[in-house]
């Protein structure tokens, strides 16, 4: 049954997330560094005092099974570096601005790329399939921080063209604050996804069904949408799983960049810091996020491919 | 009416001559095979009168009409009414030529909407009558099945329904049975044969099996080499070939009753990808003469058949047998 499919999936997604919950932590504690430097010095006093609050008084297995049981009752503590700040309280408030910006990347990245891989594929070997090749091996090569500053660039030299602000280079707020750096965060995964659905519509163009299906009168729209595009999509959407995964670490740079105040901010953030609590918590629900990504590419594509979806239904 | 006629049909794909002159016609109700050797252009005949000759190909024909109308040019936009509707085509598998991500209803009722239309569900219950008169039990329940939970006989009288469903003039099957389970293989023939008398159609049957040929078809027309070399009655063809191909084709063909051994075909069909000078046969022609460097032309034999051979030749053998020596 799909339900046992699903549920088999999930199980596996919590162990996966236990090790890497597991793995952060002793990675985490084996960095030199003292998360409680803060800019003052600080009395041993007071050290000893938030020592105890924080609990790393304790012998590290017993940090360790302390942190686990919380965090099984969905609880990840308090930041190290923004006193009394709840980390559950950073992920509920910042993890809905990288959702928004991920999103949006994701469908750009789709949308554009199989637009782009369909035309290429239709045009193999004439100057479109060549423009749509050339773009994605630049996009593919050139790394992410330099397309996000050169898209600042151009804004910049933009709004001092124009006298005025066209486009806002940095921030967070309106839906021109979304596109631009969704644009720059989906690229690669667009140039990505171009590639693979050029070659899945080329199979697909060559198949015997699209000919049996022009046979039949069926062009047009109808052509491209019922029977192209349908089954290219097939391999598309297995890769969907790995696209989230890109857009989701590229985002973390691509907040920096644009100064979007974004879960993924705060993680890079932590992690140079060294707050223990913030680095477990986004690492925690970032794993358990992918987790179900994964899991509901698979069912999707259950739902586009009969041949899954029944065998899974029926066995 | 003349349903198709076809004079002096040739076809280049990248400059190479691979259709060099295909001629036949095909009557109202009438049922003609195409047969030749692998790769003798038969399936490309059939795709130019669909207009779905690959891109690059450069077409060219003294006369290429469907219903007394010449036929649009290849990839032109002009097909609209002609595919699906006066034309249709049945492919060789039927396992590949359904697309695997809709319903065998959903892709069914699309011709009767397209074609005829239907609204969603008269074209539904029109789906549901014609696989049922194709002998396919619980039609129903099967149009909400996509095609990978049919066995391939079935398949193949799912694509004979897309092909009849909205009675086509002119249907083309190319190699119907040979992917097919030979015990199925008779069942689909005896189908496509029954719905080719109830609706008239003129039938065009690809095949390089002449005794199938010998149960469905009326008239032949051979192909050698991209060039329709005979075209005679069944009848004819099989008791008395007048072409030296079609002789050798006779030779080869299996029998039921003797223990007498075929015989293959010596040499292979020549390279398309050169120029053919003279008659394309020729290296592989036990009557060949010296004249037959230069092509032979249309003749007709005293049977009726029309041969391009020229053993037929009103002047043989007095002129040219001395050549011969
Ligand atoms: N799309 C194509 N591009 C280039 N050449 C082609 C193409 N399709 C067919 N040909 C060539 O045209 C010639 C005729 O091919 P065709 O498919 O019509 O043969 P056939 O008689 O149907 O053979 P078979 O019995 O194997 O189906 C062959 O030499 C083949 O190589
Ligand atoms: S024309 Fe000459 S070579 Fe060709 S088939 Fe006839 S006899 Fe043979
Ligand atoms: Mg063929």
């Amino acid at each position: 049954m799909m339900i046992k499919f699903v549920l088999h999936r999930l199980l596996w997604g919590a162990i996966t997330v236990w090790f890497i919950a597991t793995a952060t932590f002793f990675a985490m504690h084996a960095v030199p560094g003292d998360p409680l430097i803060q800019d003052k010095a600080m009395s041993p006093a007071v050290r000893a005092q938030l020592e105890a609050r924080y609990g790393l008084d304790k012998p590290l297995s017993q940090q360790y099974f302390t942190f686990m049981g919380n965090m099984l009752s969905g609880d990840f503590g308090i930041s190290f570096t923004q006193e009394n700040r709840r980390v559950n309280d950073i992920i509920r408030e910042h993890f809905p601005v990288s959702a928004t910006l991920g999103i949006a990347a994701i469908a750009i990245a789709l949308v554009g790329g199989v637009f782009a891989g369909s035309i290429a594929a239709h045009y193999r070997g004439q100057w479109p399939d060549k423009l749509v090749m050339f773009m994605v091996v630049a996009a593919i090569s050139v790394p992410g921080f330099v397309i996000a500053g050169l898209a600042q660039l151009i804004i910049v030299r933009l709004n001092a063209a124009a006298e005025s602000t066209v486009l806002p280079v940095a921030g967070w707020g309106g839906v021109n604050h979304v596109w631009v750096p969704a644009l720059v965060l989906g690229l690669g995964t667009l140039a990505y996804l171009s590639r693979l659905s050029r070659a899945a519509m080329l199979e697909v163009l060559s198949s015997d069904y699209i000919l049996a299906a022009r046979a039949r009168g069926i062009s047009g729209i109808s052509l491209f949408f019922r029977y192209q595009l349908r089954n290219a999509l097939l391999p598309v959407v297995t890769e969907l799983g790995p696209a989230v995964a890109a857009i989701t670490t590229g985002g973390f740079v691509v907040e920096l960049i644009f100064a979007i105040p974004g879960l993924g901010r705060y993680f890079v953030q932590a992690v140079q810091q060294l707050d223990y609590t913030v680095i477990m918590g986004t690492t925690v629900f970032y794993g358990a996020f992918l987790v179900v990504i994964v899991v509901l590419v698979d069912i999707s594509y259950g739902l586009i491919d009969p041949r899954i979806r029944l065998s899974a239904g029926r066995s | 009416m003349t349903v198709v006629a076809i004079e002096h049909l040739q076809l280049a794909l990248s400059g190479n001559q691979v259709l060099r002159d295909v001629s036949f016609s095909l009557a109202e109700g009438e049922c003609r095979a195409l047969v030749g050797e692998s790769g003798s252009g038969k399936s490309l005949t059939a795709m130019c009168l669909l207009g779905l000759a690959p891109p690059n190909a450069v077409l060219n024909a003294e006369q290429f009409s469907v219903m007394e109308q010449p036929l649009p040019a290849q990839g032109h936009r002009d097909w609209r009414g002609w595919r699906g509707r006066r034309i249709a085509m049945i492919f060789q598998n039927p396992m590949t030529a359904l697309s695997p991500t809709r319903t065998i209803g959903a892709q069914l009722s699309e011709c009767f909407r397209l074609h005829r239309n239907m609204d969603r569900r008269q074209a539904r219950a029109e789906s549901a009558a014609l696989l049922e008169r194709l002998a396919i039990p619980r039609a129903e329940q099967r149009l909400s099945q996509y095609p990978f939970e049919f066995s391939g006989g079935m398949l193949q009288r799912v694509m004979i329904a897309l092909a009849v469903a909205c009675r086509p003039k002119l249907l083309i099957a190319d190699e119907p049975t040979t992917a097919l389970d030979v015990t199925v293989q008779a069942e689909v023939l005896a189908l496509l044969r029954e719905l080719q008398h109830e609706q008239g159609t003129s039938l065009l049957f690809i095949s390089h099996d002449l005794g199938v040929v010998a149960n469905i078809a009326d008239t032949v027309s051979v192909m050698y080499a991209g060039e329709t070399v005979e075209s005679a009655s069944v009848a004819s063809l099989l008791c008395h070939p007048a072409h030296p191909y079609s002789e050798a084709l006779q030779a080869a063909m299996p029998r039921l009753h003797s223990s007498e051994m075929t015989v293959a075909i010596p040499g292979s069909p020549p390279d398309m990808r050169g120029t053919i000078h003279g008659c394309a046969f020729a290296p592989r022609c036990k009557h060949r003469m010296a004249i037959c460097e230069d092509s032979p032309p249309l003749l007709a034999s005293p049977r009726g058949a029309g041969v391009r051979c020229w053993r037929w030749h009103p002047d043989y053998p007095e002129r040219w047998r001395l050549q011969h020596d």
